[in-house]
């Protein structure tokens, strides 16, 4: 249960760009093991990435999209974070 | 002669004496980038590591575009809160990026030069695949390569361009990376 204050500040996502680097399996990889996603929709996501050019991948508040901006950098993935 | 197996909780991977020689050099210099600027800030005393990153906003080269890729500014249209997300991350995020790259370097010691198959542990899967990413990241800063468009350019270099051995290893450890993630 979230409180009301806390809830007001759930606005924030984290956007995964995409680059001509990383490699389709990597980045789905990213997304299962990081964010526990299925497969699926894992695979979704990094086509998502690769043909749109962006991919929204999660969605919080302020303070665990800075975590998950981290932990997509420390795997080399360009990512940033914006208020939703 | 498959060079990649799975066998148990450990991936066993074939190398030769050369790739072995190559990956511990890439990893190398890869260490020595982050070393170069980030010395203090990685101390294991959180005070120590604490005073630098107030003596500091930006222990790294940001003039290094390989650091600002690695690096990349979280709010891409708020540079102050960019430089205060690095000032709270940056420092453990180049301690587990120091400790993930030894991790490489010490697996492959153990192949002795290629004369056993490198063991990489899945418990250890993502230090090493952070790792490649990260040399395959540097690699590419320095080819240039931005789109697409630029790996396709670089596939048809001359043999006598010195780009031309350098993007053959980036796409060897891309080869490396793809058996890796498959086999997990």
């Amino acid at each position: 249960m979230s409180r009301p204050a806390e809830a007001g500040l759930v606005n924030w996502v984290t956007i995964v760009w995409d680059d001509p680097v990383n490699l389709m399996s990597y980045v789905a990889h990213v997304f299962v093991t990081y964010f526990g996603y299925a497969e699926e929709k894992a695979s979704e996501l990094m086509l998502q990435v690769h043909n749109q050019g962006k991919a929204v991948v999660s969605a919080g508040t302020r303070e665990q999209m800075e975590i998950d901006v981290d932990a997509m950098h420390s795997y080399g993935l360009w990512a940033t974070m914006e208020a939703g | 002669m498959r060079d990649f197996k799975r066998v148990g909780s450990m991936i066993r991977m074939k190398l030769t004496d050369y790739e072995t020689a190559l990956l511990e050099s890439l990893v190398d210099q890869f260490l020595g980038l982050l070393e170069a600027d980030g010395a203090l800030s990685t101390s294991s005393d959180p005070f120590d590591r604490w005073q630098a990153e107030m003596e500091s906003d930006e222990p790294l080269d940001r003039s290094d575009p390989v650091i600002t890729r690695l690096f990349p500014d979280a709010y891409p249209d708020d540079p102050v809160a960019s430089v205060e997300f690095r000032r709270l991350t940056q420092a453990k995020q180049l301690g587990d990026r120091q400790r993930q790259a030894e991790a490489v370097l010490s697996a492959l010691a153990d192949s002795e030069a290629g004369k056993h198959p490198v063991q990489v542990r899945l418990i250890d899967l993502d230090d090493w695949l952070k790792t490649l990413t990260a040399v395959r990241l540097s690699l590419a800063v320095r080819l240039g390569i931005q789109t697409a468009d630029d790996t396709e350019e670089l596939e048809n270099l001359p043999e006598d361009d010195p780009r031309a051995y350098i993007y053959r290893v980036y796409e060897w450890i891309a080869y490396v990376t793809e058996n890796l993630v498959s086999l997990n």
